[in-house]
């Protein structure tokens, strides 16, 4: 009777360990990995992401945050990536729901993700949102960049021309599939490691 | 050509049926011609046989090059269905950098950038799924830098410049 308790603690134990994600163990401490593994686990079980959870850990290790702010970070961005759901659906991808969960952090509404979506149709959100996202944070104020991103997608316009929008902002561009932008200087000073 | 009598053999009716049998048979010509001519095809079939077979050798020997000792792999990672391949640059005054982001799990050791002809450029090519990605710059194995060419991300949580990449 003892044996057939230890065989199934061991299963049991054995079958946590095998659901951990190696990535964390083996960058993270084991409390915060073990930390940012619940988080993870509760996101699968909602049925959420759980790559871009996984990534934030890592960010947070690579930079080396401390371990309660590498599990602040995640739980917040599973917040954000809920909330996205919730203005997306639940058919909304993976991609679209990174880019929403960032959308709304820059403090855009989740009705403006919702209105986009039903201009967009079954077309993928990852570049419209992103440029929604990448004005905000330049400093458009959130209507204005709305209304010019809602408008392009009423027109059915291809991702080239929200590009365009962000690039005729005076947005950086970034280094886009193709495109070669003009090398500028640093514009802030490298933070020390 | 003499035939020995077989000495084991007594009855001369058998000896001499022996002796028949083991006698040189002289062909006609006409018969030891067409023999010829046979004996002459079947050679041709050989060779037929034997060019099929180093031609069959050739063909496995090709096969084996191609499974096996393939030629080296390109600098560049090959493209992955559905990817789209993105130039990275950053112009600084270095002796080694490094990309981290979404897309090498924030590995320092994973994408290092080559040295550009002009010396001060460092490049790398990447070849990633559309998407959203957060990255960073690790100069000379201590410093910390955003692209200067992208935009920062406003999700930047844990105090270090990053940069956001969009790819459609």
């Amino acid at each position: 009777m003892r044996a057939g308790w230890m065989v199934l603690l061991f299963l049991t134990v054995g079958g946590q360990a095998r659901a951990q994600d190696h990535r964390l163990t083996d960058r993270l401490d084991p409390a915060t990995a073990a930390a940012v593994q619940r988080v993870v686990d509760s996101a699968a079980h909602e049925g959420l992401p759980t790559e871009p959870l996984i990534q934030k850990a890592l960010e947070g290790g690579t930079l080396g945050a401390p371990g309660d702010r590498i599990v602040y970070a995640v739980g917040a961005l599973h917040g954000q990536l809920g909330r996205a759901r919730a203005a997306l659906g639940g058919r909304a991808s993976e991609a679209d729901l990174t880019a929403a969960a960032g959308a709304l952090r820059a403090g855009l509404p989740p009705d403006a993700l919702q209105r986009l979506q039903s201009l967009r149709g079954d077309r993928p959100l990852v570049v419209p949102i992103a440029v929604l996202t990448d004005l905000v944070a330049d400093g458009v104020p959130p209507d204005e960049a709305t209304r010019s991103v809602l408008d392009l997608a009423r027109e059915g316009r291809a991702d080239e021309a929200f590009m365009a929008l962000r690039e005729g902002r005076g947005a950086p561009s970034g280094p886009e599939p193709g495109g070669r932008p003009p090398l500028r200087p640093a514009a802030d000073p490298p933070v020390d490691r | 050509m003499s035939v020995e009598p077989n000495d084991e053999i007594r009855d001369p009716v058998l000896q001499r049926a022996i002796a028949e049998l083991q006698r040189p048979v002289t062909l006609d010509a006409e018969v030891e011609r067409r023999a010829l001519d046979r004996i002459r095809a079947g050679a041709g079939s050989g060779r037929r046989f034997q060019r099929l077979a180093w031609l069959g050798a050739a063909l496995a020997a090709g096969i084996a090059f191609l499974l096996v000792g393939h030629p080296p792999a390109p600098k560049n990672p090959p493209m992955v269905s559905g990817t789209r391949p993105v130039l990275i640059r950053l112009a600084a005054p270095a002796s080694r950098v490094v990309v981290v982001g979404d897309f090498n799990d924030w590995d320092p050791s994973a994408t290092p950038l080559r040295r550009a002809g002009d010396g001060a450029t460092w490049t790398v090519e990447l070849h990633l799924k559309p998407g959203r990605y957060h990255y960073t710059f690790l100069i000379d194995g201590r410093r910390w830098a955003s692209d200067p060419d992208g935009p920062r991300a406003v999700e930047s949580d844990f105090g270090a410049p990053v940069s956001v990449l969009t790819v459609s």
